[in-house]
Parts: C-alpha cells; sequence; structure tokens
C-alpha cells in the first residue's frame, strides 16, 4: 500500500510544532502549489479583459491619462514637477510603471482572500497561491508599460542606457515589499472589510507623497517623508537604470531591499499561523 | 493511527459566534495571539459564541461509506469541512489519512467569463490535481460533464444543469482516497442524479472511502452502512444506518406533532351536521402505532361525532407524501355502503391485511362526506404523521408482496 498523506487538525496546530518547522512547510506548501499559482494567476489575467472591446489597452492608457494631467497641471502653473533633466512623459511613465506594480500588486493581493470567499469555504487549497497568484497581473502590466517607455525612447530620438538590463534587480524588492504587506492586508481585509478601503485611500496618497510623477523636493516635509519611503528609493534607482546610468542612492536602495525581504517573511509567517481562522471569519 | 481508519475525530468541537462584529473582533484578537506565539484559548466561549459541533468523536475504515444526518443547523456541514480542513477544531483532535475530495456546492471557483476549458483546469488545480493528471484526465472529465459544444464557450452560458455537471466532473475525477458529499446530488435532472449514483458507487467499489451529508433518508439507506446522527451538534447515535435513520425520522415526526396537536381542525365545512374526532392507526396486536414496516398489518381507525342522519355517509382517509404524491382510501370508491341511521360518537375501522406503501413520512388527511366524496361534512386536512420504513434486512423503497416457487429446469 502506497504511503499516503497524512493530515492532523487541531487547534493552535502550527504553534505546537514550533516556528523552526514552519519555514520547512512554508517553503514546501509553496513548491507544491506552483502549477496552482500559475492557474489562479491565468484565471485572473484572462478575465480581467474579457468582457471588454479594448481589453489589454487599458494597461496603458491608466499611466497616459496620469501623466497627461501632471502635465496639464504644470503648465498652467498650479503645480511645480520639480527639475527633471529628461523629457518628462519618459521620466512620468517609466516611473509609473514602476510604482503600479506596488500599487495595483497591494491592493490585488489584499483583496485576494475576501473576493474569493465562496471558494476559501468550499475547497481545502493553499491559500498563499491566492495571493502570489495576485501579484502577477502587475507584473504583466510593468512590461507592457515598459513597452510603452521603449516608444516614447524612440519618439524623442534617444536611448536607454544600457543597465536598463539591471531593471529585475529593482522589480524583485519591489515584488518582495508588495507580497509583505500584501499578505497582511489580505489577512486583515479577509476579516474586516475596512482594511481594503482604507487601503485604497491609503494608495492614492502615498502615490502622491512618493516622487514618481514629479522629481524629488530637497527641503520642506515631503523631502523629509521622502527619506524614509522605501518605494521612493525603488522608483528613483529603476528610472537610474533606465536613464542614467548610475544609482543616485545605492545605500537606500540597499537597505529598502533589505526591509521589504524581511517583511516578507514575517507576513508568511504570520499568513502561514493565522490562515486556518480566515475561512471562519470571512 | 490503526492502518484501517482513514478518519479519526477524537472529541472535536467548533463554535460560531452569533453577532458578525464580535466575529471581527475575536478574528482579530486571535490573529494576534497566535502571531505572538500565545495560544488563541479556543476551548473557551466568549460572549456571543455557541458550539456548532460540541464533543464529536468518531472512527471511519478505509472503504465504508459513512452518512451524517440531523437536522438543519445541527452541525453537519460544519463537521464536514473539518474534515477537509477548512475549519480547524477549536478542541479535540481530526486526523486524515489519504487525499479528501470534496462534492461541497460543485462549481466554487468556476469564473463565468472564463471556457468550460479553461475552468476545468483551473477548478483541477484547485482541488489539487497536478497538470500531467489533468492532462490524462480531460477528456474523460468532459464526456462525464457531457456539456458537448459548449466546451469552449464561457460558463456565463451554461445551464445550471451543465454548470452543476461540469462541476461535478471535475471533484469526482480528482481520484480521491476520502470523498465528502454535502447534498450537491439533488440538483441536475434525473438522468444526471442516476449518473452520479452510479459514479458514486463505481468510486465505492474502488476502496474510497464516501462521507455523505443529506437531509434524505433513502440516500442514506441506499448509500451508507453506518450513520451519525447529530442534534444540535452533539452526537445522538452512532450505529448502523437503518437504525440512525428510524430514529431521526421519528424525532423529526414527534418534533413536528408537538407543534400541531393531534386533533387540530384545519379546516371544516357544513359544521353541524358531522364533525371528526380522531384519525388512529393500530398494528396487528391492536397496538396504537405512527411507524409500520411496509407490508405489515395496519387498522386505520377513524372516530367521529355524527349529530343529524347523513343520507350514504363517505369515510376517506389519505396519505400524502412530501412530494404531493397521495395514497388514497375511500369508502365511495370501494363502494363500501354504510347503515344509514348511524348517529353519535362512532368509530370507523379499516384493515388493511398488508400495507404496501413506500417507506416514507406521511402526513394523512381524513375526510367525511355525504353522497358524494365532493360534499364534505368535515376535513382534517394533512393533520397526522404517519411513517413506513421497512425491515432492516429489506432493500428498496417498498415491499412488495411476493409468492416464491423453486422447481427443477427440465
Amino acid at each position: 500500500m502506497q504511503q499516503q498523506k497524512i493530515a492532523t487538525y487541531e487547534p493552535d496546530n502550527s504553534l505546537k510544532k514550533g516556528y523552526r518547522s514552519i519555514f520547512g512547510e512554508i517553503l514546501n506548501e509553496v513548491k507544491a502549489n506552483r502549477w496552482l499559482t500559475y492557474q489562479l494567476f491565468r484565471r485572473d489575467f484572462f478575465s480581467m479583459y474579457k468582457q471588454s472591446l479594448i481589453g489589454f489597452v487599458w494597461i496603458v492608457i491608466l499611466p497616459i491619462v496620469n501623466v497627461a494631467t501632471f502635465i496639464l497641471l504644470s503648465r498652467s502653473g498650479i503645480f511645480n514637477l520639480g527639475h527633471i533633466s529628461v523629457p518628462y512623459p519618459i521620466y512620468a511613465i517609466s516611473g509609473m510603471a514602476f510604482w503600479q506594480i506596488f500599487s495595483s500588486g497591494i491592493i490585488a493581493c489584499g483583496s485576494s482572500l475576501a473576493n474569493a470567499g465562496d471558494m476559501i469555504l468550499r475547497i481545502n487549497f493553499s491559500k498563499k497561491s491566492l495571493v502570489f497568484a495576485s501579484i502577477g497581473k502587475p507584473i504583466v502590466s510593468f512590461l507592457i508599460q515598459f513597452v510603452l517607455v521603449g516608444i516614447l525612447f524612440i519618439v524623442y530620438g534617444m536611448v536607454p542606457q544600457q543597465t536598463i538590463f539591471l531593471v529585475p534587480i529593482v522589480i524583485i524588492p519591489i515584488i518582495f515589499l508588495t507580497l509583505g504587506l500584501g499578505f497582511i492586508v489580505s489577512l486583515l481585509n479577509a476579516i474586516v472589510r475596512d482594511a481594503g478601503s482604507l487601503l485604497s485611500i491609503g494608495m492614492t496618497i502615498l502615490m502622491y507623497l512618493t516622487p514618481v510623477l514629479y522629481a524629488r523636493p530637497e527641503m520642506g516635509l515631503l523631502g523629509q517623508i521622502t527619506k524614509y519611503n522605501p518605494m521612493y528609493y525603488f522608483i528613483t534607482t529603476g528610472r537610474d537604470l533606465v536613464l542614467k546610468g548610475t544609482i543616485t542612492a545605492p545605500k537606500g536602495f540597499l537597505i529598502s531591499s533589505l526591509i521589504s525581504f524581511l517583511i516578507l517573511i514575517v507576513a508568511l509567517i504570520i499568513f502561514h499561523l493565522t490562515e486556518t481562522r480566515i475561512s471562519e471569519r470571512i | 493511527m490503526n492502518n484501517n481508519v482513514v478518519i479519526k475525530a477524537e472529541n472535536v468541537s467548533k463554535k460560531y459566534c452569533k453577532s458578525l462584529k464580535e466575529s471581527m473582533v475575536y478574528g482579530m484578537t486571535d490573529i494576534g495571539k497566535n502571531v505572538l506565539g500565545l495560544s488563541s484559548h479556543s476551548e473557551i466561549l466568549r460572549k456571543d459564541e455557541f458550539w456548532a459541533v460540541d464533543n464529536v468523536s468518531w472512527e471511519i475504515k478505509r472503504g465504508e461509506s459513512f452518512g451524517l444526518i440531523g437536522p438543519n443547523g445541527s452541525g453537519k456541514t460544519t463537521l464536514l469541512k473539518m474534515l477537509n480542513g477548512i475549519f480547524w477544531p477549536d478542541k479535540g483532535k481530526i486526523t486524515v489519512q489519504g487525499r479528501v475530495g470534496a462534492l461541497i456546492a460543485v462549481g466554487a471557483g468556476f469564473h463565468s467569463l472564463l471556457s468550460g476549458r479553461e475552468n476545468i483546469y483551473i477548478n483541477a488545480a484547485i482541488r489539487g490535481m497536478n497538470r500531467k493528471e489533468i492532462d490524462k484526465k480531460f477528456d474523460s472529465i468532459v464526456a462525464f460533464a457531457d456539456i458537448g459544444d459548449f466546451l469552449d464557450s464561457p460558463v456565463k452560458s451554461y445551464s445550471s444543469g451543465m454548470y452543476v455537471r461540469l462541476g461535478f466532473s471535475v471533484a469526482v475525477h480528482c481520484e480521491p482516497d476520502i470523498l465528502l458529499v454535502d447534498e450537491v446530488l439533488s440538483v441536475g435532472d434525473k438522468d444526471f442524479q442516476i449518473k452520479c449514483y452510479q459514479k458514486m458507487s463505481e468510486i465505492r467499489k474502488s476502496g474510497t472511502t464516501i462521507i455523505l451529508v443529506t437531509h434524505n433518508e433513502h440516500t442514506i439507506r441506499e448509500y451508507t452502512s453506518r450513520c451519525l446522527y447529530l442534534e444540535r451538534g452533539k452526537e445522538k447515535f452512532l450505529g448502523p444506518s437503518e437504525d440512525a435513520v428510524s430514529m431521526y425520522i421519528k424525532d423529526v415526526l414527534e418534533y413536528k406533532s408537538a407543534k400541531t396537536p393531534l386533533n387540530a381542525i384545519t379546516k371544516s365545512r357544513e359544521q353541524g351536521k358531522a364533525e371528526l374526532i380522531s384519525l388512529k392507526f393500530f398494528d396487528s396486536k391492536g397496538q396504537e402505532i405512527s411507524f409500520l414496516e411496509s407490508g405489515q398489518e395496519l387498522t386505520i381507525q377513524l372516530e367521529c361525532l355524527i349529530h343529524e342522519k347523513l343520507c350514504n355517509p363517505i369515510f376517506g382517509v389519505n396519505f400524502y407524501d412530501n412530494t404531493g404524491f397521495n395514497y388514497s382510501i375511500n369508502s365511495d370508491y370501494e363502494n363500501q355502503k354504510f347503515n344509514g341511521d348511524l348517529i353519535g360518537r362512532i368509530k370507523v375501522k379499516i384493515h388493511i391485511k398488508e400495507f404496501h406503501v413506500p417507506t416514507k413520512n406521511y402526513l394523512c388527511s381524513t375526510v367525511i362526506a355525504e353522497e358524494t366524496p365532493d360534499n364534505l361534512m368535515d376535513w382534517h386536512n394533512m393533520t397526522y404523521k404517519f411513517v413506513v420504513g421497512r425491515a432492516r434486512n429489506a432493500r428498496g423503497a417498498l415491499k412488495l408482496p411476493t409468492r416464491w416457487e423453486v422447481e427443477k429446469a427440465k
């Protein structure tokens, strides 16, 4: 007789096993569910634009509209974009591409459990896969928006820096940070829906607080806040790799990456310890 | 764990919270405690919490088919979800050996805009199949679901029957070691239901353990050998399905009769001339009963009070099942003429040598009429409960009157 898996369910299960075995459990679960994660991503991705006429074009429309608004605000003198040495559309759209991995990623991850409600109540499957799969769409959006940046380079007759090939180094910590926060928000949102609403507001505020569409102000409150904003370092570094070839704030980038990695680890542990509580509260 | 025992539940309890607000607060506190490495002390009831499943223990052996019955809200589905690992017990321990598949609300997780083909892959993946398995079983899944040309159309355009068929098909093709079934078979048309039961028998023969939750006592009788009868989260009975079902039906009827007094007159006509008093049932020994095995002797006694002389009185008794189907006994059809000077309090007895009626719960009506069956003097509509059961060694819904003969063929 082939060896069958034995599962034991009892209260505070993971606590009894101890923290050390948790890492192994998490890794095994993630590994065993890679295909499921991919399928869930496919479901999200292909269903998104099914009942839509222009479909994936929407992915580039949003940043273009945002950028156009800022150009308008700047031209009419309402808003000062600061000192930017490259054509503004390239600066802004490349910034937006990095930013939206974080912003739409965290919203997608954060609502993944709450949206799957019924499924979680009826089928026992890896809920981590739901959160992991949610980051897929923003990554694909990033790639599509990066094509738009490429087109802009051609339009302006410019050539990007060779360091553009190092961009994945920036994407990885952004994904870590997004997933880490996404895991926590998804738990909170599954229990208290206010978490999701707060998040949408928070993301809008955060976008204006992060120098995505304008240059970093050297002084004032905004300048101070920016100093402690990991997304500032990620976006700036990403943009540097494309536009400048040198990294403006390498130390800030490294520290932010490390923090992001730690956030992801802690979030995964919290999620693992509490995910079974979610189905009864969702 | 003994190698033959695939599910072992030891003193399992699960609590729920009645208030949504409290539930949110408790959820947050529990998560907080767990994160800090503290126990959430789930064994203690807080305000507005109650035990939905209370201290239930049992074992299920490999290949056994096991039933769960009980009224709504008795904790059947919660128990099933705990076996599936969707909920974890708040007290006690559940040990499950092997892959668990669930037929709980099939089609959960389907995306309405995606095609049947896409949904098969996604749903099968959610249910724990890997790519190789799905590729191998894809054709079989499609064939069983019988969705024809709709395979590449969005699931949105499916009829509800097709939707359920596809969901069921994916779920049963996961080849679980333990299959949990929750009322799903009541959907779909008759053809498909038959197909489902055949598939379930097939799965059972291959050694899969089946756990079935249903309100339908026939299903429990036919498909399970042992049964757990739950009442308000507690074990009321654990043992042979036949006994569990009999007990359950009896309880349901007693509960119903407690709510409606037996001699409640729901409607009566032409009051004054005659009135019905009661309808009683007796077995061959003259004992008053409310339960009889199909095919046994039955005496029905109708008591009434006749105030005025009736011209050609007619008595009738009807047995209604839950579908509205009715077995009718009527003195008019039977050409029974009664003495015209019936007056005062009288008892009418109807003797039935072999009461061959399907095993079911019945609600009985009784009437007294004059001259034609429609000219009602008094009528007790679906007022009396009566259960027809079957002998433990019997099969099927009905015991037929038979005579057997064996002879040597030439």
